[in-house]
């Protein structure tokens, strides 16, 4: 047995929540994120009816692909049974250390946001529950907008830190 | 070139997310003489106007393109997931 032992570390454990007037960043806690990947021609309706995801919430990714979200750590058993249900229709790839969370909240989430991306983050062309994935100055971010004034965004564990300090900055102007 | 790419699944986008691989040529056939796979794989024009390329949306919906644009007048003219155009053989 090696001398040296892996150790457990979340991605944005040294990171303190930020409040500001009106936004605030928190790093979410490490639950779940399934990466499902089905045929281009796919439908929601056939991956929802098709398993009962545990509770996970589905958010799409690009054609044919979703991450099914939830805020707790699946056991194996669970995992392997949504995988063993969706076999027929998507294959599924556990990136729940592979990806991080951050939420944005506050009336001026938009304002920080678009800093940074050039999606349309309005109301009427980016509601409630609308996803998409984009750039956040020069890392790629899968950003969905859970309430009127809160979005969560999902980016790669290496680029957290650094998402995390170009938040930070971008919303210095609220503090 | 230009700085606003509309993808067919995102909608506008900086060409920031996007990579761009070059001509979208049809590809010969697997018999067919060196000449043409060098032609194919190695030689490009260098065109003043009408183009159709590859991009893919590296940062976005990670989806390859084809696109027709305006290398002179930097316009875009269409945007197409490029898996419709699977199997064509006109430019």
């Amino acid at each position: 047995m090696s001398a040296y032992r892996v150790t457990q570390h979340a991605a944005l454990a040294d990171r303190k929540p930020v409040v500001r007037t009106g936004v605030s960043l928190e790093a979410l806690a490490e639950g779940t994120v399934l990466h499902l990947l089905a045929r281009p021609n796919t439908a929601l309706p056939e991956i929802i009816g098709d398993a009962a995801l545990s509770g996970l919430l589905l958010r799409s990714v690009s054609v044919g692909q979703w991450f099914a979200v939830g805020r707790v750590a699946l056991r194996y058993e669970d995992l392997d049974a949504i995988q063993q249900k969706l076999k027929p229709v998507a294959d599924v790839v556990d990136q729940s250390h592979g990806r991080v969370g951050i939420l944005v909240r506050g009336p001026h989430a938009t304002h920080v946001l678009a800093k940074g991306t050039a999606i349309d983050l309005a109301d009427a062309t980016f509601p409630v529950g609308q996803s998409s994935t984009a750039l956040i100055g020069h890392i790629a971010a899968h950003i969905t907008r859970t309430e009127q004034d809160a979005f969560e965004l999902l980016v790669l564990r290496g680029f957290a830190e650094s998402l995390w300090d170009d938040l930070v900055r971008m919303s210095l102007e609220f503090s | 070139m230009a700085s606003l790419v509309t993808c067919p699944h995102c909608g506008p986008r900086p060409k920031e997310e996007f990579t761009v691989k070059g001509a979208a040529l049809p590809r010969p056939d697997p018999d067919a003489s060196p000449e043409a796979w060098v032609d194919f794989v190695y030689l490009r024009d260098n065109p003043r106007g009408a183009y159709r390329e590859y991009w893919h949306h590296t940062s976005g919906c990670r989806r390859w393109l084809v696109i027709k644009r305006d290398t002179a007048t930097h316009e875009i003219y269409t945007t197409s997931d490029a898996a419709g155009h699977r199997g064509e053989v006109t430019p």
